[in-house]
C-alpha cells in the first residue's frame, strides 16, 4: 500500500527536525514520557539495538551473557550511530539496561547527556508519585539541557497531542487483521511511532485507517510476544508461511498502547499512563495480569496460538515464560517459543520450529 | 496453631533436633582440636568456631522443616528488610542462601534441572534455577522448605529477584511485598528515599494482617539494634583481615556469613560473632595465617564459586597466595552506619537503597581501590559471574581501570556462583597460572 511507501526515513524526520531548531533525544526501551520531551522541542528517537552492527565495540566493555539489544546499542554508539542526536534517555527496564546506563556514565562517557530515569514496578499510589517526581527530576534535566521551562498548558497540550497519537495506535492495533497491509508494512508502519512526531504519525496512521476494508485477511492467526520483532523479515516468513500476526505483545509495540491519563497535573499524568499500561514484567505486573491480558487479546483477535519471540538472555521475559505457557495451555491455547540474537539472520532452526508450529494450528482449524 | 502442633514443634525442633545438632558441633570441635579432621598441607584449618556456626545455620533449616506447626512463614530476598518481619515472629527464609547450600553441596545440576526440564532457561540465575528446582521437586539438601504465607522483595540486589517472586507469588498464591528501591546511577534523589520508606510504612499493615498481629515498635528497635551490632561485629571481623599474614581468607568469610544474612536481628548472631572476632584476635596474637607463607594478598569481586571454593583456596594456597577481602562481604558489614535503631524505618530506607548492588560501576570500582589501600592488596580477581548480571556488567571496564590507572594486576575470571556447567577448570587453571605469574610469584 502505498501510504507505507511514503513512511519518512529515520534519518530525513531526524534532520528535518534539527533544522527547525529542534533536538533529538536517543531513547532506549522500553517506557518513556514522550510527551515530556515533546514540551521541550525534543524529539524522542528509539533505538532498539539497532539490529545487525558490528558488536565488537561492545564486547570490549559488556560480557557475552547480556542481550543484544544492549551489546548492539552500546556498539551502534560507539561507532558514531547517536551522534546525531543531543541526548540519550535510558528508561530502567532491566538489570541489563542499568548496567549499560552506569557503564555509559561511569567509564564510557558520550559527548552529551545522559538522562536515567527509574521505572517503579508497581501500580500502587507510591509508585505514581514516586514517578512524578522522577518526571520533575527529568523535568530539571531538560530544562538545563535545552534552556525552555513549559508551562503546564504546554505539557498538557503535548501529553494531548501524544494521547492523540495513542489513540490512533490502538484503534490500529484493533484493526489489524482488517487493514490492507501485510504483517511487515503494518508493522513498519506501528514503529515508525518510535521516531516519528506524534502530528506526523496521526496523519499516516489516519490515512490507513481510512482504507479498513472491515474483512479479515486470510491466514492461520497468531499473537506475537516477545521484546521486538526483529529481525523484521520474520514478519515476511510467517506470512509466507501462510500465517498472521493479528495480536501482539511486544514490548516494542502492544505494550505501549497508553491509557489517556485522568489527573489534570501534567507530570502525573504522564505518569499514569505509563502505568496503567499494558502488562510488562519490565514494569513488574503479575504474571497473572499477564495471563488474563494474554487471553483477552487470544479471544479479541482470534489468534490461535501464540508464538514467544524472546531476545537471549532477557532476563524479563525468561522467567514468566513456563508459567505463562503453562496457563495458555490450561486454557487450550498452542505455545511455541523461539530465542533469537537480533543481531542473527534468521536462522533455519528458527524457522521450521515456527513453521512445525504452524503446521500444528493448521491442522486443528 | 494447635497446643499440640507447639508440642510437635518444640520436641523436634528444641529437644530432639537441638541435642543432635549439639552433638555434632561438640564431634566436630573434637576433631578441630586435635587437628585430625583437616586434610590440607596447604590451608590452615577453618575457625573453630565454624562448627557453632554450622550448628546455627543447621538449626535455622531445622525451624524450617517444621516451621508450620509454629510460625507463619516469609521467604525473602537477601537485600530485604527482615527486622520487621522478626519482630512480627515470621520463620524467615532466603531462597538465595539455600540456592548457595545446594551450590556448595554440589547438588546444584541435579536440582536446577528440574527447573530447566520445566521451561526455565539456563541464562536465568542460577540461584533462582536452583530455588525453582525445589520448588518443582522437593529436592534438597536441608530437608524441606516451608512453605510461605508472605513474600518480600526488595528490587536493591536487582531485577531479577522481583521477576522470581513473581513466579513464586503465582505459584503459593501468596501476598508478595516489593520494596522498589531506585537504582543510584551517580547520586541518590529524595524522592527515591522518601519512596522506599513509603513503600516500608505500607508494607508494615500487609505483613500484620499475615501475621495477625501488630507491629511491636519496641521490640522492632530492639532487633533493629540486634542487626546492627552484628552488622558492626561483622564489618570489624572482615578488618582483622588487614593484618599481615590475613588470619582468615575471603573463603572463611564466605562460609561464616550465613548469620549476617539470615539471622540478622537474633541475639544469638551477636553472640557468634562476638566470639569468633576473639578466635581471630588469638590468630593474629599467634601470627597464625590462611596461608604458611603468605606472599600476595588479593581482592575477589562478585559471588563465590560456591562448588569450588576448595579448589581455588588451594591452587592460590600453594603459591603462597590469599585472597584476603571481598567487595561481596563487604557489602553486609559496610553500611552498619547507616543503620538507627531509634528510627528504624527511615534508617531502613537509607541502608536499603545504598547496597553495593544498587551503586553504579564507578562506584563499586571506587570501593575497591579503597579495599585495595586498606587492606594492603596485590592484585583483584573479578569473577565474572554468568548468572549476575548487575553484579558482573562493568567488570571489564573495572578490571581495565585497576590495571591501567591504578597499577593493580586484575583478572576477569568467567564461571557462574552456583552451576558448575559453567565452569571450566582447564580454563580457570590456565588463567590463574598466567595471573599467577604476572604477580610475580
Ligand atoms: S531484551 Fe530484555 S534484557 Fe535486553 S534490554 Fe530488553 S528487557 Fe533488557
Ligand atoms: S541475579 Fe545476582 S543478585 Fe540477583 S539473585 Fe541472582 S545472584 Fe543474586
Amino acid at each position: 500500500m502505498e501510504v507505507i511507501s511514503v513512511i519518512p526515513r529515520r534519518l530525513d524526520v531526524i534532520n528535518k527536525y534539527k533544522e527547525q531548531g529542534g533536538y533529538v533525544a536517543a531513547v532506549l526501551p522500553i517506557h518513556y514520557p514522550r510527551a515530556l520531551l515533546r514540551a521541550f522541542n525534543v524529539l524522542p528517537v528509539e533505538v532498539w539495538g539497532p539490529p545487525r552492527v558490528d558488536t565488537s565495540h561492545g564486547a570490549t566493555h559488556l560480557q557475552p551473557y547480556i542481550c543484544s539489544i544492549v551489546h548492539n546499542t552500546l556498539s551502534f554508539l560507539q561507532m558514531g550511530g547517536l551522534d546525531i542526536t543531543d541526548v540519550i534517555i535510558i528508561p530502567h527496564a532491566c538489570d541489563s539496561l542499568q548496567g549499560l546506563g552506569s557503564v555509559l556514565l561511569d567509564f564510557v562517557p558520550p559527548d552529551k547527556p545522559i538522562v536515567p530515569i527509574y521505572l517503579p514496578r508497581g501500580r500502587r499510589e507510591s509508585d505514581i508519585v514516586f514517578l512524578t517526581r522522577e518526571f520533575y527530576a527529568i523535568y530539571q534535566r531538560l530544562e538545563a539541557i535545552t534552556g525552555r521551562a513549559p508551562s503546564d498548558a504546554d505539557l498538557m497540550k503535548s501529553i494531548r497531542r501524544e494521547e492523540g497519537a495513542d489513540e490512533v495506535l490502538i484503534k490500529l492495533h484493533q484493526s489489524h487483521s482488517c487493514l490492507p497491509l501485510t504483517d511487515i508494512a503494518f508493522y513498519r508502519l506501528i514503529r515508525s511511532r518510535e521516531y516519528l512526531p506524534a502530528e506526523t504519525f496521526i496523519e499516516l496512521a489516519q490515512a490507513v485507517l481510512a482504507k479498513d476494508i472491515k474483512k479479515p485477511r486470510d491466514g492461520i492467526p497468531i499473537l506475537l510476544s516477545g521484546i521486538v520483532p526483529e529481525p523484521m523479515s520474520l514478519l515476511e516468513a510467517i506470512s509466507e508461511m501462510g500465517a498472521m500476526v493479528v495480536a501482539d505483545d511486544l514490548a516494542c509495540c502492544g505494550r505501549r498502547l497508553y491509557p489517556p491519563g485522568r489527573s489534570g497535573d501534567p507530570l502525573r499524568r504522564m505518569a499514569e499512563r505509563i502505568i496503567y499500561a499494558p502488562p510488562d514484567p519490565t514494569r513488574g505486573n503479575p504474571i497473572r495480569e499477564r495471563r488474563e491480558h494474554l487471553l483477552r487479546l487470544i479471544e479479541n483477535s482470534g489468534a490461535k496460538g501464540v508464538v514467544f519471540y524472546d531476545v537471549k538472555f532477557c532476563e524479563p521475559e525468561l522467567f514468566d515464560l513456563p508459567t505463562l505457557r503453562c496457563e495458555l495451555q490450561k486454557a487450550k491455547v498452542p505455545s511455541v517459543t523461539v530465542e533469537v540474537d537480533i543481531n542473527d539472520p534468521l536462522s533455519h532452526q528458527t524457522l521450521t520450529r515456527i513453521e512445525a508450529f504452524l503446521e500444528i494450528l493448521n491442522e486443528r482449524r | 496453631m494447635s497446643v499440640a502442633d507447639t508440642l510437635r514443634y518444640h520436641w523436634n525442633v528444641n529437644l530432639l533436633g537441638r541435642a543432635a545438632l549439639r552433638w555434632r558441633r561438640w564431634q566436630t570441635e573434637l576433631l578441630a582440636k586435635t587437628g585430625s579432621g583437616w586434610r590440607s598441607e596447604i590451608l590452615t584449618p577453618p575457625l573453630r568456631i565454624s562448627a557453632w556456626t554450622k550448628e546455627l545455620v543447621g538449626r535455622h533449616y531445622l525451624q524450617g522443616n517444621f516451621a508450620h506447626l509454629h510460625d507463619k512463614v516469609a521467604w525473602v530476598t537477601s537485600g530485604a528488610p527482615i527486622e520487621f518481619l522478626r519482630a512480627l515472629d515470621f520463620y524467615v527464609l532466603y531462597p538465595e542462601n539455600h540456592g548457595a547450600i545446594c551450590g556448595a553441596a554440589r547438588v546444584v545440576v541435579e536440582i536446577a534441572s528440574e527447573a530447566e526440564n520445566a521451561g526455565y532457561s539456563r541464562d536465568i540465575c542460577s540461584y533462582a534455577r536452583t530455588d525453582l528446582g525445589t520448588l518443582i521437586s522437593g529436592k534438597t539438601p536441608v530437608g524441606k522448605l516451608p512453605k510461605p504465607d508472605l513474600l518480600l522483595a526488595c528490587t536493591n540486589i536487582c531485577q531479577t529477584v522481583l521477576h522470581w517472586y513473581r513466579v513464586l507469588a503465582h505459584h503459593f498464591e501468596v501476598p508478595l511485598i516489593l520494596i522498589d528501591t531506585p537504582f543510584i546511577y551517580t547520586q541518590v534523589s529524595d524522592h527515591a528515599l522518601t519512596f522506599v520508606k513509603q513503600q516500608l510504612e505500607e508494607a508494615i499493615p500487609m505483613a500484620e494482617k499475615v501475621a495477625g498481629k501488630s507491629l511491636d515498635q519496641r521490640k522492632l528497635k530492639q532487633i533493629t539494634r540486634l542487626s546492627q551490632m552484628a552488622t558492626y561485629l561483622w564489618l570489624e571481623l572482615l578488618e582483622r583481615c588487614k593484618h599481615r599474614p590475613t588470619p582468615i581468607s575471603v573463603f572463611d568469610q564466605f562460609t561464616q556469613m550465613a548469620p549476617i544474612v539470615e539471622m540478622r536481628g537474633d541475639a544469638v548472631t551477636v553472640d557468634l560473632y562476638s566470639a569468633m572476632l576473639k578466635e581471630v584476635n588469638d590468630r593474629i596474637a599467634q601470627g597464625i595465617g590462611v596461608v604458611p607463607n603468605e606472599k600476595k594478598r588479593l581482592l575477589w569481586d562478585n559471588l563465590p564459586i560456591w562448588y569450588r571454593m576448595r579448589y581455588l583456596a588451594e591452587f592460590l594456597g600453594r603459591h603462597g597466595i590469599v585472597i584476603t577481602a571481598s567487595t561481596y562481604t563487604n557489602a553486609w558489614g559496610e553500611l552498619a552506619d547507616l543503620i538507627n535503631p531509634e528510627q528504624p524505618l527511615v534508617s531502613a530506607s537509607r541502608t536499603l537503597i545504598h547496597t553495593l548492588l544498587n551503586r553504579g560501576a564507578g562506584d563499586k570500582l571506587a570501593t575497591m581501590r579503597r579495599m585495595i589501600d586498606e587492606y594492603n592488596l596485590d592484585g583483584v580477581i573479578l569473577h565474572s559471574d554468568r548468572s549476575c548480571k548487575p553484579y558482573s556488567i562493568g567488570q571489564i571496564d573495572q578490571r581495565d581501570r585497576l590495571i591501567r590507572e591504578y597499577g593493580v594486576p586484575a583478572l576477569l575470571l568467567e564461571a557462574d556462583h552456583n552451576d558448575p556447567r559453567s565452569f571450566s577448570e582447564e580454563q580457570v587453571a590456565n588463567r590463574l597460572d598466567a595471573f599467577i605469574e604476572m604477580l610475580g610469584v
